[in-house]
């Protein structure tokens, strides 16, 4: 084809000028729309999102496995110009971990048996579901990464998707086979959480920073740079005591924490099924509550 | 011509015509790959932008406003943010370079890649308020800020890519 030259790109008739004015006004308020659409009818949102999502999954996994290949070729030389440094460490964390590998059988056994003893309810079963990572948007406004499993995996909306470290986030859309992870430190993240020994209750938020607000802590509680922060188990969506990570400051910028998840090395996730009711079924759960409420109003 | 001959010649100008779209939206899924690097997730740069503009300066009978429009839906779907900020971005940055699309004609490379600066800076700035204004939080300026330096640092390679591309396919 040929190149326009400077005479055929001339200023257009008043006619077209107008008609393509007129085209960006209507583009700009059809954007303007989606925006209003997608805060009042997030559903229909959600199903045109999960639908795009799974078509170009199948082509972000065939592509992302070479660069991954290429990442770990990286990772490897690095791995093995340290390998004696961290051999050394390796063997003294070894027989740390020994130790309390005994101590925590010796709590497992006691912990059965006093369970027994009170005839607590058992913790629901826990399955697993393995996926790969293979989007990262990236960019400034959202912390989120897309996996490879979907709902014919078995993959639900609300199931916490966690690395060996620890916690990463939780799954906010499923597609049929792939589904977006809405990461811990996203601007739309709430995690209930525990915090230190004294296991006061908090709510982990995301502002889009790498290191999480801890919000709602009691008047009492005292938190110290430091202490773990693990999943409480509130509201039945994680289960409770999934580690997340250390509080690494207590300041003016309020009570930041640093997730255990190495968010540059999070190739893999695992997605937890609790099989319990969380907030998939909140809404049901208000309806009965508010029933509950009503009838107890009528007697 | 033989009738063939013009077959494949209308396959071969459609394919042309269409191409800038689809390199476009390829950058796009380009930009969701996961690359592992430390740090880098955050300050991806904004590839679609730097699409849209190079093509709306050197082929905007190519790159229609509603190809910018398809361009940016994509992107807000797949990133998974808020619908529409994004779109508007690119919009407003494919309509700065056509109203002053006479200013490109004679304009050479430093000068354009001056241009994207401004343009870009408008795109990102109305991208981020938006997206403020649908959270209805004031969103951290900060990593838009680095976004927009390491997108323009991308712009010199992606163009001259382009312009390559181009020119392999005038041959």
């Amino acid at each position: 084809m040929n190149k326009p030259t400077g005479s055929e790109i001339r200023v257009a008739s008043p006619l077209k000028a107008w008609a393509s004015r007129f085209a960006l006004l209507l583009l700009v308020g059809a954007a303007f729309g989606l925006m209003l659409i997608g805060r009042t009818n997030s559903f229909i949102v959600e199903e045109t999102r999960t639908a795009v999502t799974d078509m170009v999954t199948p082509i972000l996994d065939a592509v992302s496995q070479p660069v991954e290949t290429f990442s770990g070729v990286i990772d490897q030389a690095e791995a093995l110009a340290n390998l004696r440094s961290e051999n050394l460490a390796l063997k003294e964390q070894n027989t740390r971990l020994l130790e309390w590998q005994a101590v925590a059988r010796r709590l497992e056994a006691e912990n059965a048996a006093l369970r027994s003893l009170n005839r607590m309810v058992p913790d629901p079963a826990m399955s697993y579901v393995t996926a790969r990572v293979v989007g990262d948007p990236g960019g400034a406004f959202v912390r989120t990464v897309l996996i490879n499993a979907g709902e014919r995996n078995g993959v639900e909306k609300g199931q916490a998707a966690i690395t060996a470290d620890g916690l990463a986030g939780r799954i906010a859309e499923v597609g049929k086979r792939s589904a977006r992870v809405l990461l811990l430190t996203d601007i739309n993240s709430r995690v209930p959480v525990v915090v230190g020994d004294a296991r006061d209750r908090g709510v982990l938020a995301g502002d889009n920073t790498n290191a999480p607000e801890l919000l709602y802590l009691g008047p009492t509680a005292k938190v110290q740079v430091g202490d773990r922060v693990t999943t409480s188990g509130h509201g039945g969506v994680f289960p409770p005591g999934l580690p997340i990570g250390v509080v690494a400051g207590v300041g003016e910028k309020g009570i930041r924490v640093k997730p255990f998840v190495d968010w540059a090395h999070m190739e893999v996730l695992r997605i937890v099924d609790y099989e319990m009711t969380g907030i998939l079924d909140f809404e049901a759960q208000v309806g009965a509550a508010r029933a509950a409420a009503a009838a107890g109003n009528a007697q | 011509m033989r009738q063939e001959e013009g077959v494949w010649h209308r396959l071969d100008v459609v394919a042309r015509s269409i191409s800038p779209f689809f390199v476009t939206l390829l950058l796009v899924l380009f930009a969701l790959l996961p690359l592992h690097i430390a740090d880098l997730s955050p300050i991806v740069p904004a590839l679609a932008l730097i699409g849209v503009f190079f093509w709306s300066v050197h082929r905007p009978d190519l790159m229609p406003i509603w190809a910018v429009f398809l361009i940016g839906l994509v992107q807000d779907v797949l990133t998974g943010g808020v619908i529409g900020p994004g779109i508007i971005g690119l919009l407003v940055a494919h309509a700065l370079v056509v109203w002053q699309h006479r200013f490109f004609l004679a304009a050479s490379f430093a000068v354009i890649w001056f241009a994207f600066m401004l343009v870009a800076a408008a795109a990102l700035a109305v991208t981020w308020l938006l997206t403020s204004i649908a959270m209805m939080t004031l969103l951290d300026p900060g990593p838009v800020f680095f976004q927009y330096l390491v997108t323009l640092a991308f712009y010199p390679c992606l163009a001259w890519a382009f312009l390559r591309g181009q020119r392999l396919f005038q041959r």
